[in-house]
């Protein structure tokens, strides 16, 4: 098994754990925890796979990552600031639609 | 054999962290776990031959997501002390359908990987083009080359939503009392005493490092997306430290940088096209300096939405303590 | 050669049962005091020794002289950060009467 092989199977199961956080967590916090994780297994992904070519690294998909990472922290900063607003609105941590 | 024990420690500790991240009772255990995990990450971008990314990853997907979601842990956490959940309800979707959904996607992911890996690996691949016209792009780091050279409409397009995110903050965003850290510096107006000689000496060294990080990005791992995290970090410390007051309105100073970056970028692309044969396509002789020209505007662009971003205000201005 | 390979080898294995230790600290003792005091004293003495390894297998000495910069830079991180948890969690108990400098 190739370096670039096993680590798409661990994006695999990060991303696997990252889904199952965002679907069976009720609280904001730990959803958007639930996404960033989910977010880097597929960044793992795109470098483990520029890492199949034998005699080269492939740098595109570096490239493609780490504007993907800047990308990331604008999004959560904008959901943390979403979340903030929505408690201080509604003084719930989480959605509507998730209480019983 | 010892490199694979590596990579399976290493895997292991990202697994482990992930769970541990998404099941843990505990919101701030979570949240500190998460800070190790971007840390995790950047040993593994080290490892898979990424320089850049790990430097990218420590300071942006560690640091300041780490500063980011520490401040919102403080502000969402509600008076009662019992952690921030009062136990655990049930989950509004049954266990096993989460698990069935959770085993597909991972299966789509690591299958997606499985399969590239075992095709044949293209001749011409977008990659073995950018490393094969890395002389004419201007600089020697292959990743500084396909970011402001080759793939250059990418970058432009992450600083728009970079500044977008920052403008859809301030809409959202509450009023400056709530604005961020900074309540607990009026309760105490003796700050500790290292604070001073720490700002002192890291303030300094933190614009050196991150000039270093602009400059060596030409030739060696870095550039301005790693010169603009570390930028935000000292901004971030600073505003932690009362340095840095949080100010409603957006003063013409910061309105100028926050837009320079990519009003430079689009001007010389623009310009280009008159005198190269494209838009965004460099005249040939003038790549390298117009690429640091525009990485040094793009880090300044790149810190200050982070750091206002963290202080959940318009804008910033000094105040000596 | 192979002595400064091996003597490399020894500095990390000892970093690393540093770090171990320093660890052991943190989830075993009970008050942030008695943790503070096992995470200072053994991680920063387990990173200076990794440190020293690197230093042992660097090429040039401008190679070494910055990883002497990086430990320094740790070592104060560590330092205002363990005097800062410590400060507020004397305070905590205290009230602003007990807080120190």
């Amino acid at each position: 098994m190739t370096q670039a092989a096993f680590y798409s199977l661990i994006a695999g199961a990060l991303a696997g754990i990252g889904i199952y956080g965002l679907i069976t967590q009720r609280h904001l916090l730990r959803r958007i925890l639930a996404v960033n994780v989910l977010g880097n297994s597929v960044f793992l992904l795109l470098v483990a796979l520029a890492r199949r070519h034998p005699d080269y690294v492939d740098p595109v998909p570096h490239a493609m990552v780490l504007t993907g990472i800047v990308i990331a922290v604008s999004a959560t900063a904008f959901a943390l600031v979403l979340a903030r607003r929505y408690y201080a609105e509604t003084g719930l941590n989480h959605l509507p639609e998730d209480e019983e | 054999m010892i490199d694979w024990t590596f990579d399976l420690l290493l895997a292991g500790g990202l697994l482990g962290l992930a769970w541990q991240i998404v099941a843990s009772r505990i919101l701030f255990r979570s949240v500190v776990l998460f800070i190790v995990f971007g840390l995790l990450m950047a040993v593994t971008w080290a490892r898979l031959a990424a320089p850049d990314l790990a430097l990218a990853e420590a300071a942006i997907g560690a640091g300041i997501t780490g500063a980011l979601l520490l401040s919102a842990y403080r502000a969402l956490l509600p008076d009662r002390d019992d952690g921030g959940e009062g136990g655990s309800p049930p989950p509004a979707v049954p266990p096993w359908a989460a698990v069935g959904v959770a085993v597909l996607v991972g299966v789509l992911i690591a299958g997606i990987g499985w399969a590239v890996v075992g095709l044949e690996p293209p001749e011409q691949t977008a990659g073995r083009l950018a490393l094969a016209k890395l002389e004419a792009s201007g600089v020697e780091n292959p990743v500084t080359a396909v970011l402001l050279n080759f793939r250059s409409i990418d970058t432009l397009s992450e600083v728009v939503v970079l500044f977008v995110a920052f403008l859809a903050a301030r809409v959202v965003a509450q009023d400056l009392v709530h604005a961020g850290p900074g309540d607990w510096l009026r309760a105490s107006r003796r700050e500790p005493l290292l604070v001073q000689p720490l700002i002192a000496f890291i303030a300094p060294m933190t614009v050196l490092a991150a000039g270093y990080l602009l400059w060596a990005g030409a030739s060696q791992p870095g550039g301005a997306f790693q010169a603009g995290a570390v930028l935000a970090a000292l901004g971030v410390l600073l505003r932690l430290t009362g340095r840095l007051r949080p100010t409603e309105e957006t003063s013409l100073p910061e309105r100028l940088v926050l837009v320079g970056g990519l009003v430079l970028f689009s001007a010389i692309g623009l310009a280009s096209a008159g005198v190269a044969s494209a838009v965004l396509e460099y005249p040939p002789g003038w790549a390298y300096e117009l690429i640091l020209l525009i990485e040094t505007a793009l880090t300044l662009a790149i810190a200050l939405p982070l750091v206002l971003l963290f202080s959940g205000s318009g804008g910033l201005r000094g105040e000596v303590r | 050669m192979a002595l400064l390979d091996a003597l490399s080898a020894g500095l990390l294995l000892l970093g690393g049962l540093f770090f171990l230790t320093g660890t052991v600290g943190l989830l075993r003792f009970p008050g942030v005091f008695d943790r503070l005091h096992a995470l200072t004293k053994a991680d920063n003495l387990g990173l200076g020794c990794v440190v020293a390894a690197l230093i042992l297998q660097a090429e040039t000495g401008w190679v070494a002289a910055k990883l002497v910069l990086i430990w320094m830079l740790a070592l104060i991180a560590a330092t205002v950060s363990a005097h800062l948890i410590a400060r507020f969690s004397l305070r905590a108990r205290g009230g602003a009467r007990r807080t120190p400098p």
